[in-house]
């Protein structure tokens, strides 16, 4: 009981030092508090923060994390109306942009913003000024197992249509038992995000062709219908059952990083997931395109999921500061290697040329190839009417994969909902 | 006269701090939740609600999801309510006969009512499709296979989350109540000869019968308002067919970002489950009984 006392006096009296000490040291610091939602990195941003903090003493930053889409978008509310305002923090496209518009910075005079890709700003540009400096590259698409396919006997370079990708899960399909395969794909029906969002992109990125023509329309017509239904059903008819109770761990985890399924519908961003499960594996893996029938079909969409902005009404000091820092961070030799090789970003930069500098993980590899060779289409779920893909569509899906409803409803009520929220706007 | 002024004073002292936090935290937020659901908002601080009277109130009339979450969460209730009384009940007559282990098992019956709902829905998420998904592979039995992957077995799996985790709260209550009954009374009946049935019927019931209007309105509210464990175990998926009144507030609110809406919405919940609660315990405190 007394050593108890004693270690709780002993805690409260470093506390107090801890927080006195604190207090001192922030006269004459300039304080940026960062807000960020990507969690994978959480850590390692920290540790590059920390680097940066002793190169330049009189700043001070802090890394506050809340990841898993939406719920950024709600805590970063939340945070605003609490007085507490960051200064720097995330938006994902031009919704955010509009939304938050009156609290960003023009960005475009950061050395950064000059070193961005083609059309890698557009979804966070607005009448002509970057509010937004990409944060990186992220590419979807049907990962597979590449020791499976070749088993079974099929050359993975072959599979460019439809009509191929048909042909191979069928073949797949039939040598369930030989390869020891539950199902062919694993479908992950209960992430509204990967259908609503990520699969309806395939199609609808092909007939708005921008995130912000998807943005500005009133309405959507499905030009691709077709071509979509039947990819999804293909997903759907050689999935592994019960497609609706399949979130994205038992996709990615339990089914495909255990060799029960051959491929699955998901990003570069799985790699860590597969890596932590069946290291052997996460090197023998590769991207599929996701080809529908009438549009371009050996295509990966490829996007930027969010955008860095900074806060316009934190101080001068505050918000250059932010610029300088956000500058460091891809464009010095430290911050670059981290980006690369401690973040696995694919950089929508220019300057990162060095062979150290490449992307490592396979499924990095394949998304540049497919760049490379001009096959991608870009992400315009971020121009949906908010809410409308995750929780208007991806809930339509998910009644049609029970069964409950048509296709034709699914996309009537689609439809309709698209056109009600662009009224309302 | 200074009498009164006495009065006036302890009761200021005393009433005054609870009257003035109840105002802050929540007479004056409700009044002002009122005021949103009249207005088009998309929550942002520092932009002014837009006044649009009635509109909200006219769109929830057609509004298909909220209908649907509404009777999904009227037949939720009905049936937890149900189960978990009964079961609540049955737990309390068994912990209070003079078994050796009764006081282990009121320990264990209760304890699920320690776990936060968030956890509950994760865990019991972890039970149905990982567990109970695994005892089906192996067996074969498709009764285990998919739960959660349709209304039906995320219906049932709702109803077995919140009975696992009330009916042990429930328990204690029914257990004070029990314990109350003057033994002079069931010794007048074993007397006269009564069985234990007719003990149960005409001297435990209406003995506990003040128990039974707390723990139905406990039961009721608490199935009404549930939002933890619908959020973490099906997230109102799949298709929307188990999303409960709160949750579909909650998403109106955050995932559409329309506050306004959102707020009629909580307005017109908040009305229903006043009424109905306050239905209950008129029906239920005309059945008890004055000793």
């Amino acid at each position: 009981m007394k050593n108890y006392m004693k270690g709780l006096m002993v805690g409260g009296a470093m506390l107090l030092t801890a927080c006195g000490g604190g207090t001192e040291q922030k006269e004459e610091k300039t304080v940026v508090d960062i807000f960020q939602f990507k969690v994978e990195i959480a850590e390692q941003f920290d540790e590059l923060s920390q680097i940066y903090m002793e190169t330049h003493p009189n700043i001070e930053i802090n890394i506050e994390t809340v990841g898993g889409g939406d719920d950024y978008g709600a805590s970063l509310r939340a945070k605003m109306a609490s007085g507490n305002e960051p200064v720097i923090f995330n938006v994902g496209g031009p919704q955010d942009v509009y939304d938050w518009q009156d609290k960003l910075v023009d960005l475009s005079d950061v050395e950064l913003a000059g070193q961005a890709f083609d059309g890698a700003l557009s979804g966070a540009t607005l009448d002509g000024k970057a509010y937004g400096l990409p944060f990186t590259q992220e590419g979807y698409g049907f990962i597979y197992n590449k020791e499976l396919l070749k088993k079974a006997g099929l050359d993975a370079k072959t599979i460019t249509s439809y009509e191929s990708l048909e042909a191979a899960v069928k073949m797949l399909d039939s040598k369930k038992d030989e390869l020891g395969l539950e199902a062919v794909f694993a479908t992950a029906g209960k992430e509204t995000w990967v259908t609503g969002l990520h699969y309806s992109n395939v199609g609808l990125s092909q007939e708005f062709g921008s995130v912000f023509e998807a943005y500005n329309a009133k309405a959507v017509e499905f030009t691709y219908s077709d071509g979509m239904k039947q990819l999804f059903d293909l997903q759907i008819d050689y999935g592994r059952k019960p497609i609706n109770a399949t979130d994205y761990s038992t996709q990615v985890e339990r089914l495909f990083s255990m060799g029960k399924v051959a491929m699955t519908q998901q990003g570069n961003w799985a790699f860590g997931s597969i890596k932590g499960i069946d290291e052997e594996l996460a090197q023998n893996i590769g991207f599929l395109p996701m080809p529908i029938v009438g549009a371009k079909e050996n295509v990966l969409p490829v996007g930027i999921p969010m955008y860095w902005t900074v806060n316009k009404d934190s101080s001068d000091a505050q918000i250059k500061a932010a610029k300088e820092f956000l500058n460091w961070v891809y464009t010095s030799e430290t911050g670059k290697d981290y980006v690369i090789n401690k973040f696995n970003f694919i950089p929508p930069y220019e300057g990162f040329e060095g062979d150290n500098l490449q992307p490592k993980d396979p499924l990095a590899k394949d998304i540049m190839a497919f760049s490379k060779a001009g096959n991608t289409i870009p992400w315009v779920f971020m121009g949906y009417p908010t809410g409308w893909g995750m929780e208007t569509l991806g809930v339509e899906f998910q009644k049609y994969i029970d069964g409950q409803i048509t296709w034709d409803e699914v996309l009537e009520t689609a439809k309709s909902s698209w056109t009600q929220s662009r009224k309302e706007k | 006269m200074m009498d009164m002024n006495y009065n006036k004073k302890t009761f200021c002292l005393f009433a005054g701090p609870v009257i003035v936090a109840f105002l802050m935290v929540v007479v004056i937020p409700l009044l002002i939740g009122v005021y949103y659901s009249f207005t088009e908002w998309n929550g942002r601080m520092d932009q002014v609600p837009n006044f649009i009277g009635f509109s909200n109130y006219i769109a929830i009339m057609k509004d298909e999801g909220f209908r649907n979450a509404f009777l999904f969460t009227a037949k939720f209730t009905v049936v937890s309510v149900i189960a978990i009384n009964t079961i609540g009940f049955s737990l309390a007559l068994l912990v209070t006969k003079k078994l050796k282990i009764s006081n282990f098992m009121r320990t264990i019956f209760f304890m699920p009512n320690l776990i936060g709902g968030l956890i509950l829905g994760f865990i019991w998420q972890f039970i149905f499709m990982g567990v109970f998904q695994t005892i089906g592979e192996i067996t074969g039995w498709t009764f285990f296979q998919g739960w959660l992957a349709d209304a039906n077995t995320g219906f049932w799996g709702l109803v077995i989350i919140m009975v696992w985790q009330m009916s042990g709260y429930l328990m204690i209550i029914y257990i004070a109540a029990l314990q109350n009954i003057p033994k002079s009374l069931l010794e007048a009946a074993d007397i006269d000869g009564a069985n234990g049935w007719t003990k149960t019927r005409h001297i435990i019931f209406p003995m506990v019968a003040p128990a039974f209007t707390i723990s139905m309105f406990l039961t009721l509210a608490n199935s009404f308002k549930l939002f933890d464990q619908n959020l973490s175990l099906t997230n109102g998926g799949p298709g929307g067919a188990t999303e409960m009144l709160a949750l579909n507030i909650y998403k109106t609110a955050y995932t559409f970002t329309n506050y306004g809406a959102a707020q009629a919405k909580a307005v017109v919940f908040f009305l229903l489950v006043a009424s109905i609660t306050m239905v209950q315990v008129y029906v239920n405190k005309k059945k008890e009984v004055e000793m």
